[in-house]
C-alpha cells in the first residue's frame, strides 16, 4: 500500500498527542489507537502485525515513559518596576532546571538554575523545564514580567461580581499580581456582557500599548474575552475613537490556569491622557466544554499604558 | 480490506502484545524517599475492560482473605475483587451511582463494609459480598441539616467498640458519630475559622499507632493538611501537608499513607501523588513528589515531580506491604500497584 507510511505517521501524531493517559505507557497507547481507529487505518492484509511490532519497538526501547512535572516558578509579582526576582525549585533529585529568557523553549543546552534569576527588562519571559536522564522532560513552564507603564492618575472600571471585587479597582494598577490561581487575591472577577474599564494618565503622552492581563481557567469557567477593544478620548469631538482591538480564539486544549498577558498595539501613535478598553466576554460557552451554553468568566488582575 | 482480515490480522497483533517479554514490559522506576521506596507496576489489573468496566476508582481494602476490594462508581459493578495479582476474582454492585467511600471493619470476626454514596446522600453497611445490613441516611439528628441534599458523605472510620464516624467531606464538613446500631451521638468540625474547624473533610480514620493515646484523623483536604481529634470530637492538633491534596489516611503499621489527589501548584493538571507519613506524622516519602524537607515542624511545600499518577484517590496497603493507589477521574484506568524495594 502505497500510503501506509504515511498513514502511520498519523498515528504517531495522535498518539503523542495522549497526554492524557500519561500513566500508560506509549504501548498501551498504541493499542488503544489501533483499536480506536479501526475503520481509519486503512492497512494492507496482514500488515497489522507488521505495523504492531514497527510502533512498539521504539516503544519497548524507551520502556518507562513517565514525563517529570514542571518545575515550580515563584515571584512575589510578575509586574515590576524596577527588577523582578524568580526563584525556580523542583525538589527531585538527579534533575537539572534549564532556563531561557529568550523566549526559546529551553534545551540542556540553556543555562542550569542555580540561584534567583534577576529580570529588568520589560515583557522578559522565563521559561523553565526540568531534565533528567530517567525520566522524559517536562512541560515549559513560564510567565512574562512586566514592567511599570505610563503613570496612571485615575481608574473607573464595571463593578466586579461581588465574589471577585479583590481590593478594588485600584488593585487593576497596583503593579501586583500575574499569579495564575484563582485563589491569588488579585484578580477582579465579572460575569457580564461588556466590562468597561477607563484610565486617566497623569499627562496627555504618546500611547503606543495597552495591556491586560487576563486569566485563563477552563476548569473554573474563566475564558479570555471575545475580543478587546482600545478607544483614547479626542478632546475635538469629545468622543472615543477607535484605536486597536484584539481577538481572542479559545484553544479547547489549554489545560490548567495560565495568565495571559494581552497587548493591544495602537497604530498610530495616539497622544492622549484619556483611554477606554472594552472587554466583550464569550457569549456562550462552546460546545466542548462541561458548561456549554452557559455564561462565562473573565477575570483581570492588571492595565499597564506604554 | 474485509472486516475479517482486519479482525484476523488485529489479533495477530494483539498475539503479539500478549508475547511481549515481560522483562521488556517492567517499569523499573523507582518512587518515593529514605525506606519507603517503590516499584510502579501501572499494568496490574488484569480485568476485562468491556467485562468489568471502571469509572471513578475511589477507594481499595483488603479484606481478611488477602483479596483486594475496588470501589469504583460504575453502576455495573460498583465492587471489583481482585487478587493481589490483579486477577479478578468477583465483582457485584450495581446501587451506588456515587460510590465513594469505602471501609472495612471486623465485627466480630466477620468483615464488614461500609460505602459513603454522594450521590445517595447516605452511608451502607454491607455484608463483604455486597448484602446491606444497615443504611443511615442524613443525620437530622445534628440539626445542622435541612434536606439530604447537604449531606455529601465522602468516608466512614469505624472505631474499636463500632462507633461509626462519617465525615461529610462534600456537604457541610462535620464528623457525625453514631454507635454501632447507627445512633447519633455527636457532631464535631464542621466549616469555619478555628483550627478545629475543617474545609473538604474528604476522609476519617482510626489512628491506633500510639496505643496508649488512640484518635482520629480527619482531612481538611483544602487545607492541605490532617487533624486530629479524639474519640469525642475535641480537637488536638493539625498536621501540616502543605501543598498536597490530601484524601483520607490509611496506616499501616507505624505509618500513616494516603493519596495526594492534585498538588496545589498545579491545579485541575493532574499532579498528583502519594504521601508517607511516620510516627511522628513527618513525611519521610513522596511516590512520584518532591523529596520531603522540613523547616521546623512544617514540611516545604510538597508537589508531583514525576508524572506517574493523575488524580491519586485513595491508597491502600496490603499483608505485604505493597501499595494500591485508586484514581479519580483518570481515563477510568485500574488502579496502579507499587511493590515496596528493599
Amino acid at each position: 500500500m502505497k500510503n501506509r507510511k504515511q498513514k502511520v505517521e498519523i498515528g504517531i501524531a495522535r498518539a503523542t498527542n495522549y497526554t492524557d493517559f500519561t500513566n500508560f505507557t506509549n504501548y498501551d497507547v498504541w493499542v488503544y489507537v489501533l483499536i480506536s481507529k479501526i475503520r481509519k487505518i486503512r492497512v494492507v492484509r496482514s500488515s497489522v502485525c507488521l505495523i504492531h511490532i514497527m510502533l512498539s519497538m521504539p516503544a519497548l526501547h524507551a520502556q518507562e515513559t513517565f514525563s517529570l512535572a514542571p518545575p515550580l516558578m515563584s515571584y512575589p509579582s510578575v509586574f515590576f518596576t524596577k527588577e523582578a526576582k524568580i526563584e525556580l525549585f523542583f525538589a527531585e533529585p538527579n534533575t537539572q532546571i534549564h532556563y531561557t529568557t529568550n523566549n526559546q523553549d529551553p534545551t540542556e543546552n540553556d543555562p542550569i538554575y542555580r540561584s534567583l534569576l534577576s529580570i529588568t527588562k520589560n515583557f522578559t519571559t522565563v521559561k523553565a523545564k526540568v531534565f533528567s536522564k530517567i525520566y522524559q522532560p517536562s512541560d515549559v513552564v513560564q510567565a512574562t514580567f512586566i514592567k511599570d507603564g505610563l503613570p496612571i492618575k485615575s481608574i473607573e472600571c464595571t463593578p466586579p461580581n461581588p465574589k471577585y471585587t479583590s481590593s478594588g479597582t485600584t488593585t487593576l494598577i497596583d503593579n501586583q499580581g500575574g499569579i495564575a490561581a484563582l485563589s491569588s487575591k488579585t484578580w477582579l472577577g465579572f460575569q457580564i456582557d461588556t466590562v468597561e474599564i477607563v484610565l486617566n494618565l497623569t499627562k496627555k503622552q504618546r500611547v503606543k500599548k495597552v495591556l491586560l492581563n487576563l486569566l485563563q481557567d477552563y476548569g473554573s469557567w474563566i475564558f479570555l474575552p471575545e475580543r478587546i477593544e482600545a478607544f483614547s478620548f479626542n478632546d475635538k469631538t469629545q468622543s472615543f475613537q477607535l484605536i486597536g482591538n484584539q481577538v481572542f480564539n479559545q484553544d479547547e486544549n489549554v489545560k490548567g490556569s495560565f495568565c495571559t498577558p494581552s497587548v493591544i498595539e495602537v497604530k498610530k501613535g495616539i497622544k492622549t491622557d484619556k483611554i477606554k478598553v472594552q472587554l466583550y466576554l464569550v457569549k456562550r460557552i462552546p460546545d466542548w466544554h462541561a458548561g456549554k451554553g452557559g455564561k462565562s468568566w473573565i477575570f483581570i488582575d492588571e492595565i499597564k499604558v506604554y | 480490506m474485509q472486516r475479517k482480515d482486519f479482525i484476523k490480522n488485529t489479533s495477530l497483533g494483539l498475539l503479539g502484545a500478549m508475547l511481549t517479554p515481560q522483562y521488556l514490559a517492567k517499569n523499573e522506576v523507582i518512587l518515593g524517599h529514605n525506606n519507603k521506596r517503590y516499584k510502579i507496576n501501572t499494568r496490574w489489573s488484569q480485568a476485562d475492560v468491556a467485562r468489568y468496566p471502571v469509572n471513578n476508582c475511589h477507594e481499595m481494602i483488603q479484606d481478611k482473605k488477602g483479596r483486594i476490594l475496588l470501589l469504583t462508581d460504575e453502576t455495573r459493578n460498583n465492587v471489583l475483587i481482585y487478587d493481589k495479582n490483579g486477577k479478578i476474582l468477583d465483582s457485584w454492585g450495581s446501587e451506588y451511582p456515587g460510590a465513594h467511600g469505602l471501609t472495612l471493619f471486623n465485627e466480630n470476626g466477620d468483615d464488614v463494609l461500609f460505602i459513603c454514596d454522594n450521590t445517595r446522600h447516605q452511608v451502607i453497611k454491607t455484608t463483604i459480598d455486597g448484602r446491606v445490613l444497615m443504611t443511615l441516611d442524613y443525620p437530622k439528628e445534628t440539626g445542622m441539616y435541612q434536606k439530604e441534599e447537604e449531606y455529601v458523605p465522602t468516608e466512614t472510620a469505624i472505631a474499636p467498640n463500632g462507633d461509626i464516624y462519617v465525615a461529610d467531606g462534600y456537604g457541610k464538613d462535620y464528623v457525625i458519630q453514631y454507635n454501632h446500631k447507627g445512633e447519633y451521638i455527636r457532631h464535631f468540625g464542621g466549616k469555619g475559622d478555628t483550627a478545629a474547624h475543617l474545609n473538604n473533610a474528604h476522609g476519617v480514620c482510626i489512628d491506633t499507632r500510639d496505643k496508649a493515646n488512640p484518635c482520629l484523623i480527619v482531612t481538611s483536604r483544602q487545607q492541605n493538611a490532617f487533624k486530629r481529634y479524639d474519640f469525642e470530637g475535641k480537637y488536638l492538633e493539625t498536621i501540616d501537608l502543605k501543598g498536597a491534596w490530601v484524601c483520607r489516611p490509611v496506616i499501616k503499621g507505624d505509618y500513616l499513607y494516603a493519596a495526594v489527589l492534585q498538588s496545589n501548584s498545579r491545579l485541575g493538571a493532574q499532579s498528583g501523588f502519594v504521601t508517607i507519613l511516620d510516627k511522628n506524622n513527618r513525611v519521610v516519602s513522596n511516590l512520584a513528589g518532591s523529596t520531603p524537607q522540613y523547616n521546623g515542624t512544617s514540611p516545604d511545600e510538597m508537589y508531583q515531580t514525576i508524572k506517574a499518577f493523575q488524580y491519586p484517590h485513595d491508597v491502600c496497603i496490603d499483608d505485604e506491604e505493597n501499595l494500591y493507589v485508586a484514581q479519580w477521574n483518570s481515563g477510568k484506568t485500574y488502579p496502579i500497584k507499587l511493590e515496596p524495594v528493599v
